[in-house]
């Protein structure tokens, strides 16, 4: 393990040396259950959840290494990208996945969420959804080969950007269907957000809410700049 | 540490570990394996122990699936039985092995499916040992190599690996 002169981790080491043995075990399985479980983690699991001086603890942690803590729900945590530290990474252009893959998510996100939203099917901001979109639907929309499709959501399955579900809908449709996956639970509410709105400004971009979004956009990049 | 250590933190996090020429960057709390030749260095954090992804399991919860996993680990046991060399040293960085050697250390591990079932799961666990750390994989030369996710095993988990190592044919 890398570690400092005086034997401490040089990243959470400075946070864990402020806690005693039990609390710091306690703040350390916490980091463990949010950042690798695939689900958010039900506060009254884990101490480091429930107690706000240890999730304070927690917090500072996942900051050090770009993470904030995400609340789900009623009293479910999970791990997400800080805001300024996804900022930064969009700002040098850092990209983990395929154009092929960007697209395929998008297209499982405004069938599966946008869509029964905008019908008051679904309520709240969140990404996750049951409303499945069929495997045939996502080859009919995106205009791409089938063989080019299927690796694509293979990689979206292993991120937990999308997962499998039976069809149930109306309709020709058959086999496969996909959901968002588990991962869109880590979307801080400003992420939720600014997902929210690239999806209007790409679907309408001449309604009057994408207008809307713009004069926001503008105004918000023109308060940065005097800074 | 700086802002700078996070963001590389992040990067890891989302794309898995970096490969970095050898004096670009110095990340808080990230081991730096050296390739072979020198001439690059993977980015790997190195996370304490009770706060790893085998913690899940002591608290019940589930980490990502991982598609096809029997054959997944069972390519990745034959990746290690190939490419880890001297089994009694580093498992890192291990020699290149030859896509037939990985293949027939699959075939003798694997049920008795056919050799055309047995083929398209060896690539797709390769690929997606590949595109995870895992494993290295030259597509046009049909080698493999070890991947840099390898050398995050602690002394525990390489001695269970040298059993299994032991008992592959």
């Amino acid at each position: 393990m890398t570690a400092t002169t005086d034997g401490q981790h040089p990243v959470f080491g400075p946070v864990l040396s402020e806690l005693n043995e039990r609390h710091r075990d306690e703040v350390l399985t916490a980091f463990a259950a949010v950042e690798h479980g695939r689900d958010p983690v039900p506060e009254a699991q884990l101490a480091a959840l429930r107690d706000a001086t240890l999730r304070r603890h927690l917090r500072r942690l996942l900051d050090r290494v770009g993470r904030t803590l995400v609340q789900v729900g009623n009293g479910h945590w999970t791990s997400g990208y800080a805001d300024d530290v996804a900022a930064r990474l969009s700002a040098e252009g850092w990209q983990p996945l395929p154009a092929i893959d960007r697209a395929v998510l998008v297209l499982v996100l405004v069938h599966s969420v946008a869509i029964p939203r905008s019908q008051g099917l679904l309520s709240g901001d969140s990404w996750t959804s049951a409303h499945p979109t069929s495997a045939d639907e996502l080859v009919r929309y995106a205009q791409l080969p089938r063989g080019e499709i299927r690796p694509a959501l293979q990689r979206l399955r292993a991120a937990g950007l999308v997962q499998s579900a039976p069809w149930r809908g109306r309709g020709p449709d058959t086999g496969t269907a996909y959901l968002p996956g588990p991962a869109l639970n880590r979307l801080t509410p400003s992420a939720r957000q600014r997902l929210e709105h690239q999806l209007i400004l790409a679907a309408a971009p001449e309604s009057p809410l994408a207008a809307s979004i713009r004069a926001k956009q503008a105004a918000s990049e023109h308060t940065d700049g005097d800074r | 540490m700086s802002d700078d250590d996070a963001l590389w933190w992040a990067k890891v996090r989302s794309g898995g570990p970096q490969r970095v020429t050898p004096d670009s960057a110095y990340p808080a709390g990230m081991t730096r394996l050296v390739e072979p030749d020198a001439r690059a260095v993977w980015l790997l954090p190195d996370l304490p122990d009770n706060a790893r992804p085998d913690v899940l399991e002591e608290l019940g919860l589930s980490g990502f699936p991982v598609d096809q996993r029997g054959d997944t680990a069972r390519v990745l046991a034959s990746c290690l039985r190939c490419c880890w060399s001297e089994p009694s040293g580093p498992i890192w960085p291990g020699t290149s092995a030859s896509l037939d050697d990985v293949a027939a250390s699959f075939r003798a591990i694997t049920d008795t499916r056919d050799d055309r079932a047995r083929h398209a799961a060896l690539l797709g666990a390769v690929r997606r040992l590949a595109a995870s750390g895992w494993v290295g994989f030259d597509e046009e030369q049909r080698t493999v190599r070890l991947g840099p996710r390898v050398a995050a095993w602690n002394a525990a988990e390489l001695s269970t690996l040298r059993e299994l190592w032991r008992s592959m044919p």
